[in-house]
């Protein structure tokens, strides 16, 4: 039955975010302003890699900025038109549906990749070039699991406010700032950067950074690999003790809906 | 009329506000700015490979002012028909472009202040050197392209009346505003077909005048400064012309709420 559930909210959320002008801004426009704004940055410095940062940075800012502006606008629109005490008391369990929702929209968000890619090679010459595309595409895949997990967390603290407009602006840059989206995290300064590493995203970036590279040290990919997967698998679990204890707090104030 | 203006700003800000606390207001007005700030000067260190981030503290804090002038002022219409208030706004005998203006007083107050503070701060983080710059040509400059930028806003907010996609539009232009100024990168590297296009946009010859200053070429300053005064004089009169327009079709068709 939460497969079912799952795979049911996953369509409809693709459905329904696909509708809003935000989401096809994130997922389509998005892309390919940043490709072109960041080739221009880089141009000016004689790089010659423009798929790491170029292409794939402005892929990866796409992709965190549909989700971040969906999964957690999300709650807030559940909220708006009513449903949200429904999807909340639902047999199945309010966080297989926002689940659902979230890799509904992260599965969506793979084409802005896709985009960034085909507009670096389409307007500059740009060459697709990831050097293991093996390496590449396994941490591609964990880096939108670590993605839909951070989601998740934010999803769950927003279920308690209403002011998710203002807080999912004020994710979105940071994070982009702190995790190396488009720079790598040694051009921070020094004291930013053990926040940078407690995030699972920095950690997505540099193992997709090393698959476009090429994968000179397999133990290294490895090691990081590990950390991402741990901080995926803590992030998860944040999530599911922050419903349980909000699950108790609305249930107990009555206050889901009016927060 | 003055009195009526006012009490209208005033509403339409504590409207927009109310909700938040002092730390959330000051997070979304001050903090994410500045954030965004810091993460274009970071990205410009990497892929400029400077030390000198001047420029790049200049141009971006004329970008802060696309929070009040482009979101806010862009996005009054999209408000007012959420609100369910755009018809009896549309059928009041009162001038609509006043109603627009009254919605940005406070916002470009606020963003006035965060360009200034945005100096400050950027200088201060990213070491620029402020001595020997005129503060009174700073503050012109800064007021040129407010007006500039407002006068833009204006232009964009009348699109609200017929389009349900300003999210959409307006994070666009936002976009267009980081590539075609010359906040991000010299427009020398755009195309001239781009070099025109930004040429025609609010802040382009702002950022261009603080650069002349800076060099202490004051004759190319006051040039500069009076193109950004007859861009915002052009999109006043725009915005005053496409309103003019889409108010008699919204009237005629009787399509407003509906698009």
């Amino acid at each position: 039955m939460t497969s079912s559930v799952l795979l049911s909210s996953m369509g409809l959320q693709c459905k329904q975010s696909f509708v809003r002008p935000m989401f096809r801004f994130c997922l389509l426009a998005n892309p390919i302003l940043n490709t072109v704004l960041l080739y221009e940055m880089y141009r000016g410095a004689g790089e010659e890699n423009f798929f790491a940062y170029v292409a794939l940075g402005a892929g990866l800012m796409a992709v965190w900025s549909a989700i971040c502006f969906s999964s957690a606008g999300d709650i807030n629109r559940e909220r708006y038109s009513g449903t949200l005490a429904l999807l909340f008391a639902a047999p199945v369990g309010f966080p297989a549906i926002v689940l659902g929702k979230i890799l509904g929209n992260t599965f969506l968000s793979l084409a802005s990749i896709g985009i960034s890619v085909a507009t670096a090679a389409l307007l500059f010459g740009v060459p697709v070039a990831v050097a293991s595309p093996g390496y590449f595409l396994l941490a591609l895949i964990c880096a939108l699991a670590a993605f839909a997990a951070f989601s998740l967390v934010i999803a769950c603290l927003l279920t308690l406010s209403r002011r998710t407009e203002l807080y999912m602006n004020c994710i979105e840059i940071p994070l982009i700032l702190l995790c190396g989206f488009v720079y790598p995290v040694s051009a921070l300064p020094a004291w930013l950067r053990p926040v940078s590493y407690a995030l699972s995203p920095t950690w997505a970036v540099e193992l997709l950074r090393m698959g476009v590279w090429g994968v000179a040290d397999p133990a290294a990919f490895g090691r990081k690999l590990a950390v991402l997967l741990a901080l995926t698998a803590l992030s998860a679990l944040l999530a599911l003790a922050l419903f349980r204890a909000i699950d108790r707090q609305v249930r107990i104030l009555a206050t889901l809906e009016v927060r | 009329m003055v009195r009526r203006f006012f009490s209208q700003a005033l509403l339409f800000y504590k409207g927009r506000t109310a909700a938040f606390s002092l730390v959330e207001f000051l997070c979304l007005d001050t903090f994410y700015p500045l954030v965004t700030m810091a993460f274009y000067c970071l990205l410009a260190a990497h892929s400029f490979r400077t030390t000198d981030l001047t420029r790049w503290v200049v141009g971006n804090a004329f970008l802060l002012c696309t929070n009040a002038c482009v979101f806010t002022l862009g996005g009054v219409f999209l408000g007012e028909r959420y609100n369910g208030r755009l018809r009896s706004l549309l059928a009041a005998p009162c001038s609509k472009l006043s109603v627009i203006l009254a919605g940005g007083v406070f916002p470009a107050l606020l963003a006035a202040a965060t360009v200034a503070v945005g100096f400050l701060l950027g200088g201060l983080v990213f070491s620029v050197d402020f001595q020997g710059l005129s503060w009174l040509h700073t503050a012109l400059a800064i007021l040129a392209a407010m007006a500039a930028a407002g006068a833009f806003g204006l232009f964009i907010a009348t699109f609200g009346m017929v389009s349900d996609s300003m999210h959409l539009i307006l994070n666009v232009v936002s976009y267009l505003l980081m590539i075609f100024t010359g906040a991000e990168f010299p427009r020398t590297q755009l195309p001239v077909l781009g070099r025109w296009f930004g040429s025609l946009l609010p802040l382009t010859h702002a950022i261009a005048a603080m650069e002349q200053l800076w060099q202490g070429a004051y004759g190319a300053f006051w040039h500069l400064l009076l193109l950004e005064l007859l861009v915002a004089a052009a999109y006043s009169l725009a915005a005053w012309a496409v309103f003019r327009t889409v108010e008699r079709l919204a009237r005629k068709r009787g399509t407003f709420d509906q698009f």
